[in-house]
């Protein structure tokens, strides 16, 4: 390694060498410290946290000084809600009925690809239903990323406070559907407010999803014949209304109350801002809007739209994908979910 | 002892044979006790420093865990490296438990004392320096670049520290006029059962005292003097190819050594097993015992807590600490026990006149201008060698070569 000549002369000034050596004399006195004294310092700090050991636990981080051994299996800590360690899923507790549609995004976000899910057929049909026949998670691979938990748009997937999971037995980790329910009180229980967050919007979509469930399918196993079948309620009353007043997506700027007009303005200004950015065959399986999330068909008919490629590149009121959306309904109502899904193309053109 | 022997043998040589055997066995079981109650001491003391618990699983508040350890280190193989010199790396452990049992053969237990010997300070002394030739054969028997460091470290630290110590000690056989531990002890015996008599408590006793613990401390090799065992630098150092029983006679002998550090200094400065009650008969000899073990266990619990402030020293700045600030602190201390001793006993015979002015030997004005004098000296003393070893202390390091 070279020096440039400024270097070396910046060096010497700063360090004032001592003779000809490159020897320097760093002064380190600092007051206060001399003749034992800091010694003694150091004793009486040294003390001070011997004898408050037996009289004080730290227990707030502002604590400098205190017993702070927990001893595990006789005491423990007390876990903070967002704690994660497991993925479990969740079923409501009074029908039985998983919150699980087996729509297979935590599946395909799982870095370590731990998730694996069977979707249930409707036996008659032959038809998929919005429930997992079986869910299986293994968890001595599980990672305990949280991103299941993250991604998952039906709130059915949540991070368990269970971190006592040693054993001798490796496939034993492999854990099925049956072992993974949980009722959703357990988890309210172990997170209140996290769960009181997201539950109307969860409860609200269920109760969608449990229509379209022929017979048990959907069911925790082992609430199968302990329920009849009835569609599950949110705890919170209004639940819908409360989560389409929580705005969460752009699509939230066009209000329920605005006129018929005022959408369609709203609606040809997003349509010419997002130009022809939509790629043809853009899937729209996904649609947690609050917007729509009361409208009771809406998922068949999106699904149907998703399952077709939309070839739209120019927004066309009549015969572009909304037409998929449904012979039925109502003008406004179509002009609503054109208006939404032009936001949403918007937003992926966007990305 | 030797009596109640002659009783059931009724010959002499064997009496005073078994008579010490059973001195000496009862020296090696309580040693073996009280090394167990040092480390669950040390662990358990050094836990409560750093806000954590220690040991407290094995029988109450982790009691038994030196028991635990003790079967763990039984039960290990016992490895000889290919490459070691067999016999010397075999004795090592054994010069080293031996030169350190050898001191207790001379420290009072308050008034039990195993063998009162008209040397005995000397003896303590000359003993205990056996071990730096254990720790010696250690290091160069294990062929090893990490034992043999500790073993020269252990070696020069303990060569360095010694003077400092035996002249302190120097200060208190003036001050007593005997060589003898128990006639150390009894002159701090003070008939009111004041502790002031003790040592500690004049201006002379006290830098004697600081010199004799600061060194102590590096002759059993407690932190921050640990350089030959420094696990950072050395892995153990001198104790590094040792395992299982040998590495637990080395661990014994440490610890041993320094339970002899604090009796030692209990009995040459706090009055051994002086206390209130000490001299009733039956009593007295439990209670002495017990005031000599309080004072024991408190000087290791000081052990303790120093090792819980500071770090260990640089191998040079070790060196400097003892040659440079005990060592004149120590010559000064000497100087001024002579003249405690002449203005207390001295007169005109002595040719010290000036003193017969203040009152007979041993009054209250001469022991007064004695406590004056010594302390001014002994303070002036040591804020000017630590003011010397302050600024000519400096650290110097060498800058980067530039440019070359």
């Amino acid at each position: 390694m070279t020096a440039t000549p400024e270097q070396t002369t910046a060096t010497q000034t700063a360090l004032q060498p001592v003779g000809g050596g490159g020897v320097v004399v760093v002064e380190r006195k600092q007051p206060g410290q001399s003749y034992g004294q800091g010694i003694a310092k150091g004793m009486a700090v040294v003390i001070r946290h011997f004898a408050k050991s037996f009289t004080s636990r730290i227990d707030d981080k502002s604590d400098q000084a205190g017993m702070f051994t927990v001893e595990y299996p006789e005491e423990r800590m007390e876990l903070p809600e967002a704690y994660r360690n497991m993925p479990v899923l969740l079923y409501d507790d009074k029908t039985g009925q998983e919150l699980c549609t087996s729509c297979f995004q935590c599946e395909r976000i799982c870095p370590p690809k731990v998730i694996h899910i069977t979707q249930a057929k409707d036996p008659n049909t032959g038809k998929a239903v919005p429930a997992a026949e079986e869910f299986i998670i293994e968890y001595d691979s599980c990672m305990s990323c949280g991103l299941c938990h993250e991604i998952c748009p039906f709130d059915a997937i949540k991070m368990d406070h269970f971190y006592e999971l040693s054993t001798h037995d490796h496939l034993a980790m492999d854990q099925n559907k049956a072992a993974l329910d949980r009722p959703i009180s357990y988890y309210q229980a172990i997170a209140p407010n996290l769960w009181a967050a997201v539950e109307a919007n969860a409860m609200k979509k269920l109760q969608n999803n449990v229509k379209r469930r022929p017979g048990n399918i959907g069911v925790a196993p082992h609430m199968i014949g302990k329920t009849q079948k009835a569609l599950p309620t949110a705890a919170a009353a209004g639940a819908g209304a409360a989560a389409a007043a929580r705005p969460k997506t752009p699509v939230a700027a066009i209000g329920k109350n605005m006129s018929p007009e005022k959408v369609a303005r709203l609606e040809a200004i997003r349509a010419a801002k997002r130009g022809g950015a939509t790629m043809p065959g853009e899937s729209e399986i996904v649609a947690p809007s609050p917007v729509a999330s009361g409208e009771s068909g809406l998922h068949v008919a999106e699904s149907q739209a998703g399952l077709a490629p939309s070839p739209a590149t120019t927004p066309a009121p009549a015969t572009g994908p909304v037409a998929a959306v449904g012979q039925s309904m109502s003008d406004e109502k179509k002009a609503r979910l054109e208006a939404i899904r032009a936001a949403k193309r918007a937003q992926g053109g966007g990305q | 002892m030797r009596a109640m022997w002659e009783f059931f043998f009724g010959v002499g040589w064997l009496a005073t044979l078994t008579s010490y055997l059973t001195i000496t066995t009862a020296i090696l079981v309580a040693g073996s006790l009280v090394m167990m109650l040092l480390t669950w001491i040390e662990r358990r003391g050094l836990g409560y420093m750093q806000d954590r618990k220690g040991p407290n699983r094995v029988g109450p508040f982790g009691l038994f865990q030196p028991i635990a350890e003790a079967i763990k280190t039984i039960t290990k193989e016992d490895i000889t490296p290919t490459d070691a010199d067999r016999w010397v790396h075999f004795l090592a452990p054994v010069v080293i438990l031996a030169s350190t049992v050898a001191a207790f053969a001379v420290i009072p237990w308050g008034n039990l004392i195993p063998v009162d010997i008209n040397v005995g300070v000397l003896y303590i002394v000359a003993v205990s320096a056996v071990h730096t030739v254990g720790i010696l054969m250690a290091g160069w028997a294990s062929n090893n670049k990490f034992a043999l460091l500790g073993g020269m470290r252990g070696v020069a630290q303990a060569i360095s520290y010694e003077i400092p110590q035996v002249l302190s000690l120097v200060s208190i056989v003036m001050l007593v006029g005997s060589m003898s531990v128990v006639d150390v002890i009894q002159n701090q015996m003070d008939p009111y059962g004041n502790i002031l008599s003790w040592h500690i408590f004049t201006p002379v006793g006290l830098l004697s005292f600081i010199v004799f613990w600061i060194a102590s401390l590096a002759e059993g090799e407690r932190p921050p003097f640990d350089n030959p065992e420094a696990e950072s630098e050395l892995v153990a150092g001198y104790m590094t190819e040792y395992g299982g029983m040998k590495f637990a006679v080395l661990f014994l002998a440490n610890y041993l050594t320094n339970f002899a550090i604090c009796a030692v200094t209990a009995g040459v400065f706090l009055g051994g097993g002086n206390g209130p009650g000490s001299d009733i008969p039956i009593l007295g000899t439990l209670l002495s015992v017990f005031y000599f073990l309080a004072k024991s266990l408190g000087l290791f619990f000081v052990m303790v807590w120093i090792r819980g402030v500071v770090p260990r020293l640089r191998i040079d700045e070790l060196m400097h600490f003892a040659w440079k600030f005990l060592l004149p602190l120590a010559l000064v201390n000497i100087f001024s026990t002579s003249l405690w001793i002449a203005i207390i006993r001295w007169g005109a015979e002595q040719g010290m006149g000036i003193a017969e002015a203040l009152g007979a030997p041993g009054s209250i004005a001469r022991i007064a201008v004695a406590w004056v004098v010594t302390a001014i000296i002994n303070v002036v003393a040591f804020f000017l060698v630590a003011r010397l070893n302050a600024t000519r202390g400096v650290t110097t390091y060498q800058a980067t070569p530039t440019a070359v």
